[in-house]
């Protein structure tokens, strides 16, 4: 018997066009799965870009008090929260500081400026004076700004929002002096601010005077459409509410762990041990390092 | 070797950087002189010098055009919809940015300058590395309306300090014009996917300011075959 070519098998091209196999159902799934991960992975992106380049021209008013946000305001910036994970948070602060903003998206005034040009700087606090780092110093315009910042850090989803099972999430509460004006019921305000009007209405003013009355015009338009009286308090409200508690079930079965990463950093070991430079970026102390720690330095 | 006497060391940087800046231009093909490149440190201090010693890098700015060349180089291929394609390139400002941080406020700026000055492409070149989120926008930038045509770049001043493409490791890299892809894929029938890839963030394509889907010639010296061409699929 000839000995069989070792040629002929081997010239599978990698280059030639792929051999017509039937599509496996299964495989097709999981990678239109993943395409559309990647796909939702780059909508969110583009959405968190474009509002942090919006909320690096906020508050819309040069005057606005951070202690008391305008509710046109408050409501965008909690809007414009949702996709949010922590790091976008800090990467917005960052564009901030660099247009010499204060650090919180509803505070109009400049960031602090250190004294000095050096490194660490000393200040005067409650408990006596203190060594803080000039990074730290210049990103908001008070430890007051600092707080209500935090404030809303603290409530931003660690997932991706792409990743997100139920969607965005809910929006993120504020640290305000006014709250009562952000959850009364909102056309009423409108009438108290109608009855002086006077001086200094500025366009924003308004523009939000504007929405609002659309606002109510959509509203009373839904009344009739449910068959209300106009001018009544809404009534039918309680109907649309649904009583039934349904408990949330995951979607997909637990995954076991695998060994991937182990093996993917293999080839990196020496002996063993992957040496610290070789590791992946997401390792815990790497991301703590990289991160601006300005959370760690809040008055208490 | 050059007198250094004098002049600061953020000088001497500088001068090596606008140096390797002017280079990468002429090694584009813009219209760039040979003199513009080899600048002495003495005239360069004397362009840009402050009263500090510093440079002033709003001195530095420059615009280029692509030589006759280059508009050869960048050509389109007729389609029935467009018979005569405008070559895809067009005059190019470089800029210098001097601040400590640089993120979406300056690269906003930055877009808005090039859109009014009718700029085709901007080169901008920072002290430190852009913001994420300016990396970000710097990704998108092709798609916004207002943004020039040919598209953002944004360097590190330490990436322009030595010119790599004069190491001697780095073999010598040559854009095909669309026609010569076209006639390259005709010739050995190929489709492009099928050529080998570089990645546009690769450190000569970024030097040479590839696009997605150009084709570079690369040239090695090689021992026992004189020399030889490889070609690779930008993406
Ligand atoms: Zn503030």
């Amino acid at each position: 018997m000839a000995p069989r070519s070792i040629l002929k098998n081997s010239t599978v091209s990698t280059n030639g066009p792929p051999v017509e196999r039937p599509v496996n159902q299964r495989h097709m799934e999981t990678a239109l799965h993943h395409a559309n991960i990647i796909e939702q992975r780059k909508i969110v992106e583009q959405k968190v870009l474009e509002n942090v380049i919006v909320l690096m021209d906020f508050p819309t008013s040069s005057d606005a008090d951070p202690t008391r946000p305008s509710p046109a305001d408050a409501l965008l910036f909690r809007e414009l929260m949702l996709p949010f994970q922590p790091s976008d948070y800090d990467a917005l602060i960052e564009e901030r500081n660099i247009a010499e903003l204060c650090g919180y998206a509803l505070c109009p005034r400049p960031r602090r400026k250190a004294r000095t040009r050096a490194k660490k700087q000393f200040v005067m606090t409650d408990s006596g004076p203190e060594i803080v780092d000039k990074k730290l110093l210049e990103i908001w315009c008070s430890d007051d700004c600092a707080k209500r910042a935090l404030y809303v850090k603290v409530q931003l989803n660690e997932n991706p929002a792409w990743m997100r099972q139920d969607g965005y999430g809910d929006k993120v509460e504020l640290m305000v002096e006014n709250a009562a004006e952000h959850t009364l019921s909102l056309p009423i305000r409108l009438k108290k601010e109608a009855a002086p009007v006077d001086n200094s209405k500025s366009d924003e003013d308004e523009d939000a005077a504007a929405a609002w009355a659309a606002r109510d015009d959509a509203l009373a338009d839904l009344a009739m459409e449910r068959g209300e009286k106009p001018g009544r308090l809404t009534k039918a409200n309680k109907d649309l509410i649904s009583k039934t508690i349904r408990e949330r079930v995951g979607h997909t079965a637990p995954v076991a762990p695998s060994l991937e990463d182990q093996i993917s950093n293999a080839h990196m070991a020496i002996e063993g041990h992957i040496p610290r430079t070789s590791r992946p970026q997401d390792d815990d102390d790497d991301e703590d390092a990289n991160e601006i720690d300005w959370d760690k330095h809040l008055p208490t | 070797m050059e007198d250094r006497g004098g002049h600061s060391p953020s000088m001497i940087r500088m001068w090596r950087v606008y140096r390797t800046a002017k280079e990468m231009c002429l090694d584009r093909g813009y219209d760039v002189s040979r003199e513009d490149c080899d600048i002495s440190l003495a005239e360069f201090a004397h362009k840009c010098q402050r009263e500090d010693g510093d440079p002033e890098r709003t001195r530095l700015h420059f615009s280029c055009q692509p030589s006759p060349a280059m508009l050869q180089k960048y050509a389109q291929l007729p389609t029935a919809k467009d018979p005569d394609p405008q070559p895809a390139i067009g005059t190019m400002w470089v800029e210098f940015n001097g601040d400590e941080n640089v993120g979406l406020k300056q690269l906003r700026d930055y877009i808005t300058h090039l859109g009014s000055g009718s700029f085709y492409s901007g080169i901008m070149i920072c002290t430190k590395p852009m913001t994420g989120m300016g990396l970000k926008l710097l990704r998108s930038a092709p798609h916004i309306e207002e943004g020039p045509k040919g598209g953002v770049e944004v360097f590190v001043e330490q990436d322009l300090l030595v010119n790599i493409t004069k190491h001697e490791l780095v073999p010598k890299h040559v854009l095909l014009s669309q026609e010569e892809k076209k006639q390259l894929l005709q010739r050995y029938r190929l489709k492009e996917t099928q050529l080998p890839r570089i990645q546009v963030t690769d450190p000569v394509a970024k030097y040479l300011g590839l696009r997605r889907g150009q084709v570079v010639k690369i040239i090695r010296k090689s021992e026992t075959a004189g020399r030889y061409a490889s070609y690779r699929w930008a993406i």
